[in-house]
């Protein structure tokens, strides 16, 4: 036990010396105990397997079930990933391989767990030229308001629109006009976890792509998007 | 030892480059916590506050979990992340003013796990979208993706 310890340190040196060389990045096992080998007595043994580090991107699905890509400048190369599941070492060494649920689940179940609700959105419109709502959409708000009731925090953003009925400057005072409204109805539900953003994109985004002076109901609309 | 060096040498740019992004730190929040597990960190500016669901996050924030803990977090433009156990990223930059065509995010995860869902920035600049790591910077084009950082040892 006590004599075999110098070949343990030596042993362990060796493989601390391997560790800081170029191209190793991973963690090398140490050798389990005095047994493991004797430098005088037995030939070399094979050398540990080295474990790379584990250092990973893996393309997914967005919630919308698309697939984009990720581009990844690494220390050793670049990698494109355009499939669902393929996976590439994050210094951009080897070739990209599809990563296994198995993997997933072990490296990612935490994080994954932890992943807040998408963001969901809404669209009121509204009457020419007003501040107040269409008939169908003065119904809306009150699921609006239910459905910012159940969440224990949120952050809102309120954006106000018109059509392109009038000058852009009028109209970029309508749809802040506009979006203070809802912002102020929501505003009334109270609760110390909501904050309310509010702007205004007057006819500068317009949801029905229209010529200026141009009566259009799709476009005269407020948009709140709960996160 | 060259890998030591890289990581070296991209510290020093970046903390190179944190200087002029600091004196233009902005104090609106870009994003807020949603869900934590067990005991997580934001940073701002050397304040260090335990996140809970609400805590803000701005451009600069450290964001840290304990072991066995994680956090999730919604950004202004719906840029959903969330992160594993033991777990540090900070957010470098984040610009979200579309009307003025200023649109960017760019983190950096040091350690952990990190699932990104890409918001409106993604799909409107998507070059202007990345997550540097260690040993390589990810490029985000409109998409989801999952990240696994070890530290070197």
């Amino acid at each position: 036990m006590i004599r075999s310890v110098p070949v343990l340190k030596l042993a362990t040196a060796l493989v601390t010396m391997l560790a800081s060389a170029p191209g190793f990045a991973g963690q090398l096992p140490i050798p389990e105990g005095p047994s493991s080998f004797n430098m005088r007595q037995d030939p070399m043994p094979e050398l540990p397997q080295i474990k790379p580090a584990l250092s990973y991107v893996v393309l997914m699905p967005s919630p919308d079930g698309t697939v984009g890509r990720v581009v990844l400048a690494g220390e050793r190369g670049d990698k494109v990933l355009a499939q669902a599941r393929e996976g590439a070492w994050l210094d951009g060494r080897g070739n990209t391989a599809s990563v296994g649920k198995e993997d997933l689940d072990r490296d990612f179940s935490g994080a994954m767990a932890a992943r807040p609700p998408m963001p969901e959105q809404f669209v009121l419109y509204f009457e020419l030229g007003a501040t107040a709502l269409t008939k169908e959409s003065a119904a809306v708000l009150p699921r609006i308001v239910d459905r910012i009731r159940t969440l224990p925090t949120v952050d809102i953003s309120v954006v106000g629109h018109t059509d392109t009925l009038g000058k852009s400057e009028a109209n970029e005072a309508l749809g802040l006009m506009r979006a203070n409204f809802i912002a102020n109805e929501l505003k009334q539900i109270g609760g110390k976890n909501m904050t309310i953003t509010v702007e205004s994109n007057g006819e500068r985004n317009l949801l029905v792509v229209t010529l200026d002076e141009t009566n259009e109901k799709k476009n005269r609309r407020v948009e709140i998007t709960l996160r | 030892m060259s890998n030591k060096r890289f990581v070296f040498s991209t510290l020093v740019v970046w903390s190179l480059a944190a200087v002029p992004m600091m004196s233009q730190a902005q104090t609106e929040s870009v994003g807020y916590v949603k869900t934590v597990t067990g005991a997580a960190w934001i940073t701002t500016a050397g304040q260090r506050v335990k996140a809970q669901p609400g805590t803000p996050i701005l451009m600069g924030s450290q964001l840290k979990t304990a072991p066995a803990a994680s956090l999730g977090v919604t950004f202004k433009d719906n840029t959903v992340m969330s992160f594993g156990p033991d777990t540090e990223l900070t957010v470098d930059e984040y610009l979200y003013a579309p009307a003025k065509g200023q649109l960017g995010i760019a983190a950096r995860l040091d350690k952990g796990t990190l699932t990104y869902i890409s918001g409106v920035i993604a799909k409107l600049k998507p070059e202007a979208v990345s997550v540097k790591t260690p040993a390589g910077i990810i490029g985000v084009r409109g998409t989801s993706f999952m990240a696994m950082v070890e530290e070197s040892q």
